[in-house]
């Protein structure tokens, strides 16, 4: 008799402005899927996902997915990547149901929102740290550039362009704070300025009279960045430039080419480039094509398995209503670390959020690499330059400060 | 009783014995009147057992003890001969030892003579009776140290002390009578002045008496120097104008691998003193970099420090003369809390001066890795980093509990909260705040038929500008709801759920364009 499929729902968005991540996100689930069947299942059971469309991830759209997985398809879990408007509010539905929930929003109001309740919200996770450690990580990364004589910044001004979605002001505002205790002057914000419809040559203007020797954009999509990449390349200012997760998307790349290199991009979730990474790098593209990218698909990608791995040993997954059995799931992901292709993941307790290395551990093999990449042309690879013991090329000066 | 009685009465007292013999948990071999051994128990061969004795063998007591020496089971001070000869006396004269096992194990060790049946050894374990001994003994130390602590520092608090306490009684009165407020004001000071001497001199005397009880420990972590420097430029900048000297503090950029609080009472210390000591100039903290170290100096242009007494200046209640004119104002103890400071974090410090030149302490540090820096935040949250961390909100709602919740709420995302009681004076209550609210979170009916948009007009009338508002409504008429959409408001329905807050909160403040009714 064939054994009783187990239905795995993702929220990814497949329209809207973050449908190439969507489609990726869409890969990721769909390759686990395929590995973790091959194998037998979880206790023998095959997963079976099903996706629904958050167009474009506001609150109501992915809350209405949520309800719709749960209620129509009696989903055991939810694993997507992000979405980056819901503002936690579909974790109502996940509670109210008591499944498993894993995504990658990279948000601090995870934390708070589970350790406000953790008895309701015990099924929540995030399968990446809280975008607040970019903004503290980008600092700590620019110290380490100046105090390794990698760069000499010509003063310790920073200029901090904040994006308007809570991601890129809570990246800012980190950036901010910690900036003073490195050594830094915040000269220009972090103010929230929207990609403006005039072009961002009035920004820069304003930035380029405070001369800092740092310039970053917490910008969220890759379109608004690539705009700011063209009109920043224009007419430079002096500074190191970084720009936030979207400048790694093809998006951007496509729309920049050659006058991306240089500029500095962070991420919470990448691919290490090391034995496992590559492994799954070949195998994506391999099963989705040349043009896919499995930087982006491995985030859901290591969190299907991870659920796997911990359902099996929980002796199974639990639907809509079965509390105590998604509860023994998830006293299984908190206690285990999982090294997956995108480094290690290890919940912490509270936060029930991946832990970030260096940010939050010292011990690479305890935390999950925040990934420093610097652009090169647009037809190479952009080099992994921090940190240790991932980093695989140097830091090299941007050719409009060479 | 038959003969076979007796004879089957002794092989059962017989068996008891041996029984008893066995059962009991000291050690006890007998040797016969040639040191032969004739018979021992269970618990001398576990006791012994890594000498894997044949108690048919019937080894002598001299070849036993040989075979003990050599076995590495006993810790002793005395040389193996020593010991051997020792032992031997005793086994002769019947005197007690004691052994000390490398367990940790205690033993005493008795003899008894027999007559012409030869001898009896017993082996007891006293561990527990020895420990007990052993901590009285450190405590009585311990306490006596206590003493001796208390002591020195009831005797340096008295000498030290006195001198600003008798300036502080003579100021007092004088301040009494003062004759007019100037003078009454110039007594004040010098009396802030006393006492501010007092203060330091107590603290000191703390420092050496924590050092002395052992009760600091390191916390080490990684840090930039220049959040050190920092906070010696505010502790003592003033300190500096006053006296009229140029302290700089020359800024750098590295990590340091210490204990963050305990190398700025180090480095307080070497500026405290080069302010002391130097009269007209400039005091320089600076520092130098090595390949894995950092050296962090402090610069005076003061009366500088005879070379012979450079190796003294970090021993305790060292002055380089009694008649020393800034004795009053120090112990001799600042350099000795350095000293002892830097050898328990396992840092340098050292001082090269030139006398009417000026002097330079520093301190030695490790290179911290930067990406090992502690920001000091342990528990991440929003109410440190969320996007709403540091705004200020105006709640008007009237019902209790739900205006606690929602001022709990609000707080927990690190927000500022200003709750709006009388609806009579807002404009005083307005004045309170310290600066303009970010947002206003309203309830629609407020008691006494006010509606919560009239009080957000009068705010936004006082502020001469539209401040963000949210209004909260029970009641789901579609009417009213329209009504408030119109007059420009975002409408939450009670009960109102954190995430559709949340949503509205980041839309009106961030991203207004977006401000629309979400039903979830």
């Amino acid at each position: 008799m064939k054994a009783e499929e187990i239905p795995i729902g993702s929220m990814v968005p497949l329209t809207g402005p973050s449908s190439a991540d969507g489609k990726e996100f869409r890969n990721g689930v769909i390759l686990a899927a395929e590995e973790i069947n091959a194998d037998g299942g979880i206790l023998g059971r095959p997963i079976r996902p099903i996706f629904l469309d958050t167009g474009r991830q506001s609150a109501a759209e992915v809350v209405r997915a949520a309800r719709t997985l749960i209620g129509e398809h009696g989903v055991h879990a939810l694993i997507n990547g992000y979405n980056i408007g819901p503002q936690n509010a579909e974790y109502e539905p996940v509670a109210d149901a008591g499944i498993i929930y894993i995504h990658h929003n990279t948000l601090l109001q995870h934390h708070d929102t589970v350790m406000s309740n953790p008895e309701r919200y015990f099924g929540c996770f995030m399968g990446d740290p809280a975008e607040y450690w970019y903004g503290q990580g980008f600092i700590k990364f620019i110290s380490w550039l100046r105090d390794s004589g990698q760069w000499q910044p010509r003063n310790n001004r920073i200029a901090v362009i904040s994006g308007a979605k809570p991601y890129s002001v809570v990246i800012a505002n980190a950036m901010g704070s910690a900036a003073r205790q490195f050594g830094w002057n915040c000269v220009f914000g972090p103010k929230v300025t929207q990609c403006p419809r005039e072009g961002w040559h009035p920004v820069l203007d304003e930035i380029r009279a405070l001369d800092p020797a740092v310039l970053a954009n917490t910008e969220f999509y890759a379109g608004d960045l690539a705009r700011f990449q063209l009109q920043f390349m224009q007419d430079p200012v002096p500074s190191l430039l970084y720009l936030q997760y979207g400048a790694l998307h093809k998006t951007f790349t496509d729309i920049v080419g050659d006058r991306g290199k240089g500029v500095i991009v962070g991420t919470m979730i990448g691919l290490p480039r090391d034995e496992f990474g590559q492994a799954f790098s070949a195998a994506y593209k391999q099963r989705f094509g040349r043009d896919s990218t499995p930087e982006v698909g491995c985030q859901p990608y290591t969190s299907l398995h991870h659920y796997a791995i911990a359902a099996a040993l929980a002796g199974g997954s639990g639907g809509p209503g079965a509390f105590e059995q998604n509860r023994r799931v998830s006293r299984k992901l908190l206690k285990t670390v999982y090294r997956s292709v995108s480094g290690t993941i290890r919940f912490h307790p509270k936060w029930q959020a991946a832990v970030p290395y260096p940010d939050a551990t010292h011990d690479p093999s305890l935390g999950m690499p925040h990934i420093f990449y610097q652009v090169r042309k647009a037809d190479q690879e952009c080099a992994l330059i921090a940190p240790e013991p991932y980093a695989d090329a140097p830091f090299e000066l941007p050719p409009w400060l060479a | 009783m038959s003969g076979g009685d007796i004879d089957q009465t002794m092989t059962r007292r017989q068996d008891y014995l041996e029984a008893g013999f066995e059962a009991i948990d000291v050690g006890i071999a007998l040797w016969d009147d040639l040191d032969r051994l004739v018979t021992c128990n269970r618990a001398f061969l576990e006791r012994f057992a890594p000498m894997k004795l044949d108690p048919a063998e019937s080894i002598t007591q001299t070849e036993f003890l040989r075979l003990l020496a050599g076995s590495g089971l006993l810790v002793t001070p005395l040389s193996r001969h020593d010991w051997l000869e020792k032992e031997h006396n005793a086994a002769l004269s019947g005197e007690t030892s004691e052994y000390l096992f490398n367990d940790g194990s205690s033993v005493r060790v008795e003899r008894r003579h027999l007559g012409r049946r030869g001898r009896l050894t017993s082996f007891l374990d006293i561990s527990g009776a020895r420990r007990v001994e052993w901590d009285l003994e450190r405590a009585r130390d311990s306490a006596a140290a206590s003493d001796q602590i208390k002591s020195r520092f009831l005797r340096a608090a008295n000498h030290d002390l006195r001198q600003p306490l008798a300036a502080l009684k003579i100021l007092i009165y004088n301040c009494m009578t003062a004759k007019d407020d100037a003078e009454r004001e110039d007594l004040l000071h010098a009396m802030d002045v006393s006492v501010s001497i007092m203060e330091d001199l107590l603290g000191a005397l703390l420092n050496i008496g924590q050092l002395d009880a052992g009760k600091i420990e390191p916390k080490i972590s990684t840090f930039q120097v220049s959040t050190l420097f920092d906070r010696i430029k505010v502790q003592f900048d003033h300190q500096a104008q006053e006296k009229g000297l140029d302290l700089r503090i020359v800024s750098s950029a590295c990590a340091l691998k210490s204990d963050r609080s305990l190398l700025e009472r180090i480095v307080s210390n070497f500026v405290s003193n080069a302010l002391r000591y130097t009269e007209t100039g400039r005091v320089v903290v600076g520092c130098r970099r090595s390949d894995k170290h950092v050296r962090i100096e402090v610069w005076d242009s003061g009366c500088g420090i005879p070379k012979e007494f450079l190796d003294s200046v970090f021993e305790e209640f060292f002055r380089i003369s009694e008649s020393q004119a800034h004795r009053k104002h120090s112990l001799g103890l600042g350099l000795n809390i350095c000293k002892r400071l830097a050898e328990m974090l396992g840092h340098t410090i050292a001082v090269r001066s030139e006398p009417g030149k000026g002097s330079v302490f520093s301190i030695e540090v490790p290179l911290g890795n930067i990406w090992h820096s502690d920001i000091g935040e342990p528990e991440i949250s929003e109410r440190i980093g969320g996007e709403f961390a540091g705004l200020l909100a105006v709640v008007l709602e009237d019902d209790v509990i739900l205006r606690d919740a929602l001022i709990a709420l609000l707080e927990r995302w690190g927000m500022q909260v200003h709750s709006i009681d009388s609806l009579e004076n807002v404009p005083g209550s307005l004045q309170a705040l310290e600066r303009e609210p970010d947002l206003i979170i309203t309830d629609y009916r407020l008691r006494g038929g006010i509606q919560g948009t009239e009080i957000v007009a009068e705010i936004n009338d006082r502020l001469e500008k539209p401040c963000p508002a949210i209004v909260v409504t029970a009641d789901t008429n579609p009417e009213l709801i329209d009504t408030i959409r119109r007059q420009g408001f975002p409408v939450l329905i009670k009960p109102v759920s954190p995430p559709s807050l949340r949503v509205m909160m980041h839309n009106i403040l961030y991203e207004p364009e977006l401000v629309q009714e979400l039903h979830i």
